[in-house]
């Protein structure tokens, strides 16, 4: 046995962004491989929201006419934005779940152990599931548009829609990341999908707040669902425009970064606890 | 200035008003095997964890691979391969993908990259099931996997967190066997067991670490010297006990037994044997079971801390032909 230190391994490169961006990039084609491999997870945030598109259709078709109601083709053309808002709240759910797993079952650490930047195990993570609300929303607007849910905005407001779709994946899964940081429990992530729930039916995703009356139409104003719903149906219902794009984009971005913040904390919490 | 690869000095790490770690210090010198021997709960992981930037020490300092690992933890992470027992695998992922991403986290460019997976599968025997999900390998290839990984970057430093816990005993011998060639290679291991058995094959030095300190350190051999007199152990009913002990404490210092044992370490060696058991009867102490055992490390342990090693029974020796036990489960997270 010898005295010194073995030379250091020549493969390894400096810690550097490019670094980074490459391992958040690898992370995220395992978080989006992981997604894929567990249809039981992935199929129900999919199916769920078709059926409650296709029922909410049969059910209050005819709600269409009510005064306040705006003008539509049919049900489904308004209900689009809320299939989607739901099926990108539920998925993100999942991912978060994921991120919690990976905390109870120590990958997390695994991770912690290799000179990863930190910042690229929670992007890397959000990015499977930006990427995941980006495909929930293509399959939601071809699944839907031949029975009537038209985006007046065309083919620029599908791609409009895509974009927005991903990035309320992104803020929504960055604040569950934010429940799986602080608890390291992918059940008390679950456990947020009940509240999820209520602030959906809380919201303007089912019917227009003109409709609503009452303390029920001041929680659906002030509701962030809201506001995320009816970004995406200005694309649906308005035709394409800049404001209408802004609205769909901005709001969900606006959101999205204030979520990041608040999920880079509880990271940051995370490994300092350690 | 003291260039081993892992230096400790007075490492303390508290949770709360739990003292895991009460000062231990280390100097373990490059391409050593260095044993980290105690029971559950004595404090073994919570150490590597530290000496891994996993933890941050309550006080104290250390170096790995020449690095502070508190303010220079990013280095100490690019210079040390880490397989940890409560680190899991992912499940979904075949061998080949968790590779691959092990290779990304430590910056190894694509092509080279590739060669090393290669290298690394055929190493440890999972060239055939690379493109299988690791949810589908057994235990043993698990922790064959989880070395694989850690070796990705050729670290110099290799820490092996408990790499046997839960293995069959072909399967452990695979690991032994493996851990001998990395270190015959020149790699520095520092590995944490509960079997006394592993740390007596592998180990060139080892500490055994009770209750949050380091209570003897040496190569085995002399550790085992240190004990001197053989052990004799016998077993008899509960209410002869302190008849029986009375007549062992005659003949050398009392040792723990493991469970409903007496021990004695006889002072005129294994040739007194024939004399306790007739004083044994003389005193009217019916004995059921009796054997003599040379120093082992189980009594280094003993000697040491007042009690046998937690398990050390029940670990399959590598010479068993046992079933596989079960993982074992430990709390993760925030320690």
């Amino acid at each position: 046995m010898t005295d010194v230190v073995a030379t250091p391994p020549t493969l390894i490169a400096e810690h550097s962004i490019a670094a980074a961006f490459r391992q958040t990039i690898a992370l995220a084609k395992r978080s989006t491989l992981e997604l894929f491999r567990q249809p039981a997870l992935v199929v129900p945030s999919i199916i769920f929201p078709l059926f409650f598109a296709f029922l909410g259709n049969s059910s209050f078709g005819r709600t269409t006419s009510l005064p306040g109601f705006p003008k539509v083709n049919s049900y489904l053309q308004f209900q689009l934005a809320g299939t989607i808002t739901q099926g990108v709240l539920f998925g993100s759910v999942t991912g978060a779940a994921a991120l919690a797993t990976d905390i109870e079952n120590g990958f997390f650490y695994r991770l912690l152990a290799a000179p990863t930047a930190r910042t690229s195990i929670l992007f890397g993570r959000l990015a499977g599931s930006t990427l995941f609300g980006a495909l929930e929303t293509a399959v939601f607007v071809l699944v839907l548009l031949p029975f009537g849910a038209d985006v007046s905005a065309g083919l620029p407001g599908i791609i409009a829609m895509i974009l927005s779709g991903a990035l309320i994946a992104l803020a929504v899964g960055a604040l569950m990341s934010s429940v799986a940081l602080k608890t390291g429990s992918a059940e008390a992530v679950q456990g947020t999908f009940p509240l999820l729930f209520i602030l959906l039916f809380f919201s303007s995703a089912f019917f227009p707040r003109e409709t609503m009356s009452g303390s029920y139409k001041t929680i659906a104003g002030i509701n962030p669902i809201s506001h995320l719903v009816e970004g995406l149906r200005a694309l649906s219902l308005e035709g394409f425009s800049i404001s209408a794009t802004a609205r769909a984009i901005l709001v969900p971005l606006a959101i999205a970064v204030a979520a990041l913040l608040v999920a880079n904390r509880q990271l940051q919490m995370r490994l300092r606890a350690n | 200035m003291n260039n081993s690869p892992i230096i400790a000095e007075n490492l303390v790490r508290h949770f709360g008003d739990v003292h895991a770690v009460k000062g231990i210090n280390l100097d373990i010198k490059a391409g050593e095997v260095f044993g980290f021997l105690g029971p559950n709960g004595a404090g073994k992981s919570t150490a590597v964890r530290m000496l891994t930037t996993l933890l941050r020490p309550t006080s104290g300092s250390a170096r790995v691979a020449g690095f502070d690992v508190v303010t220079e933890a990013d280095q100490v992470r690019r210079n040390i391969g880490v397989a940890l027992q409560d680190a899991a695998i992912d499940p979904l992922m075949t061998g080949a993908e968790l590779l691959a991403l092990q290779g990304v986290l430590y910056g190894i460019p694509g092509s080279a990259l590739k060669q090393r997976s290669n290298e690394l599968l055929e190493r440890v025997g999972l060239t055939a099931a690379a493109s299988r999900r690791v949810s589908t390998y057994s235990g043993g290839m698990r922790r064959r996997l989880d070395l694989a990984l850690s070796l990705i970057h050729q670290p110099s430093v290799l820490f092996l967190d408990e790499p046997t816990t839960g293995l069959d005993p072909m399967s452990r011998l695979t690991l032994w066997e493996e851990v001998r060639r990395l270190n015959r290679e020149g790699t520095t291991v520092m590995l944490t067991t509960q079997y006394l058995e592993e740390a007596d094959q592998l180990a060139d030095r080892i500490a055994i670490i009770d209750h949050g300190k380091i209570v003897r350190e040496g190569k085995p051999a002399d550790l085992k010297a240190g004990v001197g007199a053989p052990t004799l152990i016998i077993n008899t009913n509960t209410d002869q006990v302190e008849k029986a002990n009375a007549v062992l404490s005659t003949f050398g210092d009392l040792r723990p037994g493991a469970e409903g044992a007496l021990g004695v370490g006889l002072r005129g060696g294994a040739a007194q044997v024939t004399e306790v058991v007739r004083k044994l009867d003389e005193a009217g102490v019916r004995v059921q079971h009796l054997e003599i055992n040379e120093p082992s490390l189980d009594d280094v342990f003993a000697e040491a801390t007042g009690h046998r090693l937690e398990g050390a029974d029940n670990a399959p020796s590598a010479g068993d032909n046992g079933e596989e036990e079960p993982s074992k489960k430990k709390r993760r997270g925030r320690k």
